[in-house]
């Protein structure tokens, strides 16, 4: 069986060196980082990974607009998206709900869980 | 013939008359005319008469006093020898006049012939030798008698007149009981006049007195009862006078010792005339005739010789008596009359009194009424809130002066208005749920927005307590009630800027610290390379510490978040068995770590919570009870259903509503064998990082926050929690949660009027547990 292909967007790149490991140790998967939102838009396009794990507090374009981007664009759109991000407010919450992502996980994650979190948001089998 | 006379009509008024006769004082009568006709005469003894005897005699007329028919004379009589002068005199005689006018051939008056005068030159003439006639001489002798008589006439008319002025001019009784005696003496020529009065016991006194030396006054002297005996005062009281010229005189009466009485004082004659006096007056102005009784007596003495009283001078004394008795009269009038006065005067002067002593009350109270309002004013008005006033019709009835900074609306023009029409409809929408709960005898909270008269929405704080007005047995009733409205913009703004500060920190923490729990996770598994046996120790330091300030981090968020109201709970009906199992089942493999037995007891039990912080509170619980319980011993969990009269040992602070049945609770219990919890830490312990021992809590990782955690859920959900222990048995830490929805005290957490009550979705949260091991 293939192994998957994760698209990580955050602009903190300890997180994408600690994701990437995490994923790879606990999972196997393979791993696309990159710092930016627009960045990320193009290697979705490009990379057709099987997942996009999305921060959402990013500079310039955040990670909500990254995902509008991303759901518009009909190369993307088929892309689940799961936020990782570490803010926790109910507003916000209930806006990552409506806007139709595939889940979230809160930051600070458990990297020796974060796989398994990840495949039962996609119904993936490890 | 005199001629000098006043004329009149018949109309002119007696007063009128008396002020012509007073600047003529030479003229003794006035000629009536009509059509220049002498129809009557009117003579100074006329008028006085009419004085006397009318009291209406000031809007009496010469019409009514004038003497008919009128007899002149003319001229050519006149002028005849003095042979018409009988004549003339016996028409002064036959008509009883005084006055004859002589009128010429046309009967107009020419003067007046006065008797007086007549007399006295008819006997001129005769003295002159003309013609001496024994009729003359008659004539001349019968006209001194005669004139002697019109003289006393005269004098009696003018004292009598003199004497009822006085009575009708002046109520002193005194002075008119002076004025009679001394005029009676002076017209008889007595000796002494005196006016005794007759005393209730039946003996007597003078009390006014006129003698002449040397005769002694008998004033101040008290006359023994035997001298004026009680038949003899029944007789005067029946209107007998007595008239004895000669005390010695054997017919006189006179008993021996009234003769020698009499003697004392040098009696030879006396006239005794009773004064009669009516009773005192009824106060009911009776029309029965009052009956009469003997005031006293007008006494005439001469004592120089016996004296025959001529039927003038008894005459005279009567008429006095009278007067007199009018005088008494109007004297008892007068006391009367000055007893009522002086009675109302004092009722008026107490009424006065009191008048003035309420006013004076009502004055200060006025006055204390004014300062406390002004004080309650100032308090008011100087206070940065809005403090109101409204009635159970919704109308305001006070307003302090807030109103006109913050709106721009006078109190005074709001008085009486209804509160929507102040707010207007829109805001009275919002708030009227308020306001009914409020009237209902519920105190209410909420918060709303306002638009103040700056334009700029201000956050407030609105609080509505009932006036609930005690009556008798029955239940208080709603008068109205008072609101107090707070700005609370700044704290409004300060809490988001703390809960943007709080976000911002929160995301700024936990960026970085996920990258360091991350990779020191990743390390620990040992999986990256080997590290030394101290390498490996301080790996799992490092990864514990960093464990623990995620806990702390995620411990300060979920606090700040339950307190600032951001987190809802999500109250659904639940099954309490449930929510112990999965407890249970998240701090399975902690306590399994700690060699600890998790036990359990529960029924299924529907509550009414938000499963996931209720599970939240007992993984809490049930952490505290891991960590400070010994390898070995169990820990319980339980819950049963209980009613709400099971309260903490302390009080709680909790609003209860009135004329509420005792609730149903569901009881959740952790029951654990540690080391206990001293007395006096049992309340702190749900503070805010109080712990039983800091540093026992540093060495088993807790952050301090997680019993204030849970009491805040607790709390939201309407419940209680609270903690009994043992030092050294153990401790057992029980909350309630209502088994049904209950109804929300409005006190428990302010509303947003302009949101309305929205329940927000709840957020996945999975519980966190201790590392374990490998």
């Amino acid at each position: 069986m293939p192994t998957k292909c994760v698209l990580v967007i955050d602009d903190e790149e300890s997180i994408q060196k600690v994701v990437s490991l995490s994923l790879k140790m606990e999972a196997s998967w393979k791993t696309i980082t990159v710092s930016s939102g627009q960045e990320g838009i193009r290697q979705a396009a490009i990379c057709q990974p099987d997942a996009i794990l999305l921060d959402v507090m990013m500079p310039e374009i955040d990670g909500i607009a990254t995902f509008k981007s991303l759901h518009d664009n009909p190369k993307t759109q088929a892309i689940p998206v799961i936020l990782l991000t570490a803010k926790t407010r109910t507003s916000e919450k209930r806006l990552f709900q409506k806007i139709g992502v595939a889940g979230v996980i809160t930051k600070p994650f458990n990297p020796l869980t974060l796989a398994s979190q990840v495949a039962k948001l996609l119904d993936w089998s490890i | 013939m005199d001629s000098q006379s006043l004329t009149a009509s018949r109309q002119t008024s007696l007063p009128k008359i008396l002020d012509r006769l007073s600047t003529h004082s030479g003229v003794a009568c006035v000629l009536v005319l009509y059509r220049r006709q002498v129809v009557g005469i009117v003579t100074r003894q006329d008028i006085l008469r009419a004085i006397a005897q009318n009291a209406q005699w000031a809007s009496m007329r010469l019409s009514h006093v004038m003497t008919r028919p009128v007899v002149t004379v003319s001229q050519a009589d006149l002028s005849a020898d003095l042979a018409a002068v009988p004549g003339f005199l016996e028409q002064f005689a036959h008509h009883q006049i005084s006055y004859l006018p002589v009128v010429d051939e046309r009967q107009r008056l020419i003067g007046v012939l006065h008797q007086t005068t007549l007399l006295q030159a008819w006997s001129a003439r005769s003295s002159e030798g003309r013609r001496s006639e024994t009729a003359v001489l008659m004539t001349s002798a019968d006209a001194a008698t005669h004139e002697d008589e019109l003289r006393r006439q005269h004098q009696r008319a003018q004292l009598l007149a003199e004497i009822t002025l006085k009575i009708r001019q002046s109520l002193q009784l005194k002075e008119i009981l002076q004025t009679t005696v001394d005029e009676v003496q002076r017209l008889l020529d007595a000796d002494r006049v005196l006016i005794y009065q007759v005393l209730p016991d039946g003996t007597g006194q003078p009390i006014s007195e006129a003698v002449v030396p040397p005769y002694p006054p008998v004033l101040g002297f008290s006359f023994p009862e035997e001298v004026f005996p009680e038949d003899y005062q029944a007789l005067y009281a029946e209107g007998r006078v007595q008239a004895i010229a000669d005390i010695h005189a054997p017919d006189c009466g006179l008993a021996d010792c009234l003769v020698e009485f009499s003697e004392q004082w040098g009696i030879q004659s006396k006239l005794i005339v009773p004064i009669i006096h009516p009773l005192q007056p009824e106060p009911n102005h009776s029309q029965t005739p009052r009956p009469h009784q003997l005031w006293g007596l007008l006494i005439a003495h001469q004592c120089s010789s016996p004296r025959q009283w001529s039927e003038f001078e008894l005459d005279l004394l009567l008429q006095l008596a009278d007067q007199i008795s009018i005088a008494l009269s109007h004297g008892q009038m007068l006391e009367y009359l000055e007893e009522r006065v002086r009675l109302r005067t004092a009722e008026l002067t107490q009424a006065n009194d009191a008048l003035h002593q309420e006013i004076r009350e009502r004055t200060q109270i006025e006055a204390a009424l004014r300062q406390s309002e002004e004080q309650l004013r100032l308090v008011t008005n100087n206070l940065p809130v809005l403090i109101a006033y409204v009635d159970s019709q919704q109308h305001y009835r006070f307003n302090n002066q807030a109103y006109q900074h913050w709106f721009g609306q006078a109190p005074t023009d709001i008085y009486g208005q209804s509160i929507k029409t102040v707010m207007g409809a829109a805001h009275y929408r919002a708030v009227e749920p308020y306001i009914d709960t409020a009237l209902t005898g519920q105190p209410v909270t909420y918060e709303s927005e306002l638009m103040l008269k700056d334009g700029r929405s201000h956050s407030v704080s609105v609080a509505y307590v009932p006036h609930l007005e005690e009556i008798g047995e029955a239940a208080p009733q709603v008068k109205g009630f008072f609101a107090l409205t707070t700005d609370i913009s700044d704290r409004k703004a300060i809490e988001r800027m703390k809960d943007e500060f709080i976000a911002v920190v929160s995301h700024e923490l936990r960026t970085p610290l996920t990258s360091i729990h991350g990779s020191l996770k990743l390390m620990a598994t040992g999986r990256l390379g080997h590290l030394s046996a101290e390498g490996q120790q301080m790996l799992e330091v490092a990864d514990e510490n960093t464990d623990r300030l995620v806990r702390l981090v995620n411990n300060v968020l979920d606090l700040q978040r339950i307190e600032s109201g951001e987190v809802t709970m999500d109250a659904q009906v639940c099954d309490a068995a449930d929510l112990i199992e999965q407890a249970t089942e998240a701090m399975g493999a902690i306590a399994q770590e700690h060699d600890i037995e998790i036990q359990t007891q529960s029924d299924p039990i529907a509550i009414w919570a938000d499963p996931d912080y209720i599970v939240q509170t007992l993984t809490n619980l049930l952490s505290n009870a891991i960590k400070f319980s010994a390898p070995g011993n169990p820990i319980r969990l339980a819950v049963r259903s209980t009613v709400e009269s099971v309260s903490p040992p302390q009080s709680s602070e909790r609003f209860v509503p009135r004329d509420r049945p005792p609730a149903a609770l569901a009881l959740f219990s952790v029951e654990d064998r540690g080391q206990g919890i001293p007395a006096d830490k049992l309340n702190s312990i749900f503070e805010r990082f109080q712990q039983v021992d800091s540093s026992d809590s540093r060495k088993k990782g807790g952050t301090g926050l997680g019993l204030a955690i849970c009491r805040k859920i607790v709390e939201q959900h309407g419940g209680q929690i609270w903690a009994e222990s043992q030092l050294g048995i153990g401790s057992c830490f029980y909350f309630t949660v209502p088994l049904q929805a209950a109804p929300r005290p409005v006190t428990a957490k302010p509303q947003t009027a302009s949101a309305g009550l929205t329940m927000p979705p709840r957020s996945q949260k999975p519980p966190r547990s201790k590392k374990s091991h490998r």
